[in-house]
């Protein structure tokens, strides 16, 4: 079965995937191009989340279950990361006014 | 709709409004899992995810007050670079996606139980009990991780 | 023990004393220095007195240094009656003057007094290394070690700059010396494949007729002519002959002792070495021969009469040197060689004599060496004038003294060579030597010991020199009175025991003397004399003029000493000064400066634009994620397209 069958059937993997490719590049402009920390972080979740479809989709496509499994510890670890993330995002936001990601730029030279 | 929630996150100056595009997103997402026969999945997507995570996000901003994004980019570059490699990306990952067959699956699963909650339960006390378990040792860590990195200054508990 | 053995101690023994007095000389009790500095000297005498009474002599190898293609370098010695010739001299001359150094050197602090005997060993080494090597090489290595040693001796007092320009000047002159003996040697290795003396003699034995010339039918004498000169430029720049004698003055900047061992009896007598040694080739490269007497006559003349108006009293024994070594060469130029060896034997006597004895003299007047503030000394220090007057009236040739019968040899053989007028023209230079010796001689010694202390002396009472001192000097007073007596050809008569020995080395001369030979030689003797008294007359008594006031245009020449200092700084130093500021300007500066720190700067200038790299921005780092991700997926399509 290949991709974007010309029966237009939304349940061919090709949408899902590329909806996923979508999300993810979108989740990519977020990161490049935004400067609140806060919302960076937002779009890596979204990056994620893209993965999570991309892996999903997969798993029913070739009927293996390994897929979805592997998609919900994604999901964990996306909750463990931005748990800690945030946490990082306070401490350091506690002492300065937290707008521009490009203040942290000690690590200069 | 996932798209346009997707196409919100970025582009709200509110961060606020970020995250609620976010959940926008999340939950759409949720929906195609379970099109893609993944209930579990679906359940725990709503519950974890777009509950938790994104509430938590909202407290997080809610904290450090509603900033805006202010002022001229100091990268002058970033913007065009961005926009190249990224339509780069993009258009490979398109590329891919023509005229790509598939594999057939190895063998033929009963779609009807495929995805359930105790299909998923089975999957993860056999083949990932170690994934499974390291990952609740995961959480562990970031949540005393998290406890620390939060805590007053001065405060040595 | 063996011979061979015997022989290589000769050279190991210096050596040893020159390492641990190198190692741990300085701290040390000083007499551990005094006894081993002068210590491995007399050890080596005594082998050589071994190797002499019992009459050794063979080619002895001890290992094969270099072995490659037709380039064989044994470490071989020769020992034959030449080299334990020399090696007498060396030792027992050189073991008078080191014990000699002992207490002149006393001031000295401790580090100073061990590393000059340090040098003295190395240089007791270098210089029977040179005279007992059988082959090209070692005495290549022996005659550089030589040169090095002078270096080091003469700028011992390293924070005199005149020190520190006498000894550059002298180990510049000597390279060019070596060059050419480099080169000499070279040539020969070339035209008969061999190193070793054995091996190059036994090819030239051939060509030697009955009559001790080059046979009629001989080929190839241009490439010995070509050989010996070369060799013949290392002989002159060592022995300070013309043209390259300029250092030997100079060199009087380093301690007495020095100058007594090397710049009289033994360095400065390496050339004559060579010639006697290389005897084989000079005999059959006759212009290359002839070329060795000329500049030895011409040499002995020009130096006796700049030693004429020098008033240093070391620089005129240091001219006088140059010019007895002038008798050498001219000696071993004609064919005498045991004449020539015979005046080496008995010129290391007497001049080591007068400049210890002068040493006395310096010691006692606090380093003063200008004659014309001495005056008066013979009564202040009786054993120091007398010894010096020995030495001098040997020098002039006087008899019964030991330089009367080695000089009147040699001017013997040269007036009665047969069908020779070369001899007979450097007999004539000769002869007038001999009488410019005896008034410069006069000269230096009324000046210092006779007539009235100088007003500007700088010592009231001097008083003599310490007994070690003392006791060499009056040693080489007793050999230099009769010595003589052991070659009196000169006479006509009696024993020749110098030729006798020295005969199966480099030959025995060719032809005999006659009673004309004989009256020369008092008629030199008589007039020489007479310029030693008359020197007398016009430096004490001031009855007559002295010659300088009749030509004072020439006084000025020679104390310039002919201008020979001017000329080589003109030609020679500016221009190599010159060529270096060329070089400092456009090779020094910009090339290799431009790459030693060019290199420091790109490798800067590369760490500071890596750096650029790391902004420290999160999103920059984020773009090359993308970037980095674009390249990788292009990758894959790529390798699953083909």
């Amino acid at each position: 079965m290949s991709g974007f069958d010309a029966g237009g059937s939304q349940l061919d993997t090709s949408w899902f995937l590329l909806l996923a490719a979508v999300l993810f590049i979108l989740g990519t402009i977020g990161v490049l191009i935004r400067r609140n920390p806060l919302v960076i972080l937002i779009c890596i979740e979204l990056m994620l989340n893209a993965a999570n479809l991309t892996l999903v989709a997969f798993s029913r496509q070739l009927q293996n279950l390994d897929g979805q499994l592997f998609a919900l510890m994604s999901m964990t670890v996306a909750a463990a990361e931005a748990v800690v993330g945030l946490a990082i995002l306070v401490d350091i936001f506690r002492h300065r006014d937290a707008e521009d990601i490009d203040d942290l730029s000690e690590l200069k030279g | 709709m996932a798209v346009a929630g997707g196409i919100g996150v970025i582009s709200f100056r509110q961060p606020i409004r970020s995250v609620l595009s976010l959940v926008v997103v999340m939950l759409a997402l949720a929906v195609l899992f379970l099109l893609l026969s993944a209930q579990f999945i679906f359940v725990a997507q709503v519950i974890v995810y777009a509950g938790a995570v994104m509430v938590l996000f909202l407290f997080v901003i809610a904290l450090l007050g509603p900033a805006r994004e202010m002022g001229k980019s100091r990268l002058r570059f970033q913007a065009s670079l961005s926009a190249l490699f990224v339509l780069a990306l993009f258009g490979l990952l398109w590329a891919m996606l023509q005229g790509v067959t598939y594999r057939q699956p190895d063998k033929t699963v009963d779609m009807s139980l495929f995805g359930t909650v105790q299909s998923i339960g089975v999957g993860l006390f056999t083949k990932f009990l170690y994934p499974f378990e390291l990952t609740s040792l995961l959480l562990l860590v970031a949540a005393i991780g998290a406890i620390y990195l939060s805590r007053k200054e001065g405060d040595d508990r | 023990m063996t011979n061979s053995q015997v022989a290589l101690l000769i050279l190991l023994f210096p050596a040893a004393g020159a390492i641990l007095l190198a190692g741990r000389g300085w701290r040390l009790p000083r007499i551990v220095t005094r006894i081993v500095g002068p210590g491995v000297v007399w050890a080596s005498f005594l082998a050589t007195l071994y190797l002499f009474a019992n009459s050794v002599s063979g080619d002895f190898t001890y290992w094969t240094w270099i072995k490659s293609g037709s380039f064989d370098v044994p470490f071989n010695l020769l020992v034959d009656n030449l080299s334990i010739f020399m090696c007498l001299v060396i030792t027992g001359v050189g073991g008078l003057i080191v014990t000699y150094a002992v207490g002149y050197m006393d001031k000295e602090d401790g580090p100073s007094y061990a590393r000059f005997f340090t040098y003295m060993d190395v240089f007791v080494f270098s210089m029977l290394l040179l005279v007992l090597a059988g082959n090209f090489i070692f005495l290549i290595i022996g005659w550089a070690l030589v040169g090095l040693s002078s270096y080091f001796l003469i700028g011992f007092w390293y924070h005199r700059r005149s020190a520190v320009l006498a000894a550059r000047k002298a180990f510049v002159m000597n390279v060019v010396g070596d060059v050419g003996m480099i080169l000499g040697a070279f040539a020969l290795f070339v035209t008969y494949h061999s190193a070793t003396y054995a091996g190059v003699f036994s090819q030239l034995q051939p060509r030697i007729c009955g009559h001790g010339g080059p046979c009629p039918q001989a080929t190839d004498t241009n490439s010995l002519e070509l050989a010996a000169f070369l060799l013949l430029v290392g002989a002159v720049a060592k022995s300070a002959q013309l043209p390259l004698h300029t250092w030997l003055p100079d060199a009087m900047e380093g301690p007495t002792p020095v100058s007594a061992l090397i710049h009289a009896a033994t360095m400065v007598t390496a050339g004559v070495y060579l010639v006697g040694r290389m005897h084989p080739i000079y005999d059959l490269a006759v212009y290359a021969h002839g070329a060795v007497a000329i500049i030895g006559a011409v040499t002995a003349l020009f130096a006796a009469t700049i030693a004429i108006v020098q008033t240093d009293i070391k620089r005129v024994l240091a001219y006088s040197t140059m010019s007895q070594i002038g008798y050498m060469f001219l000696a071993v130029g004609i064919g005498a060689y045991t004449a020539g060896f015979f005046h080496l034997l008995s010129h290391a006597f007497f001049k080591a004599l007068l400049f210890m004895a002068a040493g006395n003299v310096i010691h006692a007047m606090n380093d003063e060496q200008d004659m014309r503030k001495y005056g008066g000394l013979f009564r202040q220090l009786p054993r120091t004038s007398w010894s010096f007057l020995i030495g001098s009236l040997s020098l002039v040739g006087v008899i019964p003294f030991v330089g009367f019968f080695s000089k009147e040899q040699i001017l013997g053989a040269a007036f009665s060579k047969p069908d020779a007028s070369l001899a007979l023209a450097v007999w004539a230079f000769g002869f007038i030597t001999a009488l410019v010796t005896g008034f410069y001689t006069g000269r230096m010694w009324w000046m210092s010991f006779a007539g009235k202390p100088s007003p500007d002396r700088p010592v009231e009472h001097p008083h003599e020199a310490p007994q070690v001192m003392l006791v060499p000097v009056v040693i080489l007073a007793v050999l230099a009175t009769i010595g003589g007596f052991i070659q009196t050809r000169a006479l006509g008569f009696g024993p020749h025991l110098v030729d006798d020995f020295l005969k199966s080395a480099v030959g025995a001369q060719a032809w005999e003397g006659g009673a004309s030979e004989v009256i020369a030689t008092f008629v030199t003797m008589l007039l020489a004399v007479v310029l030693f008294l008359a020197a007398y007359r016009i430096y004490i008594q001031h009855a007559w003029k002295p010659w300088t006031a009749v030509v004072p245009w020439a006084q000025r020449v020679l104390e310039r000493k002919y201008y020979f200092d001017e000329l080589y700084d003109a030609v020679f130093v500016r221009t190599m000064d010159g060529l270096a500021r060329v070089g400092l300007r456009y090779v020094e500066e910009p090339v290799i400066e431009g790459i030693l720190t060019g290199t420091g700067e790109l490798a800067e200038a590369g760490a500071h634009n890596l750096g650029l790299t790391q902004t420290g921005y999160f999103r920059n780092y984020v773009l090359v994620f993308v970037a980095g991700a674009v390249v990788v997926t292009l990758l894959i399509l790529a390798r699953v397209s083909s």
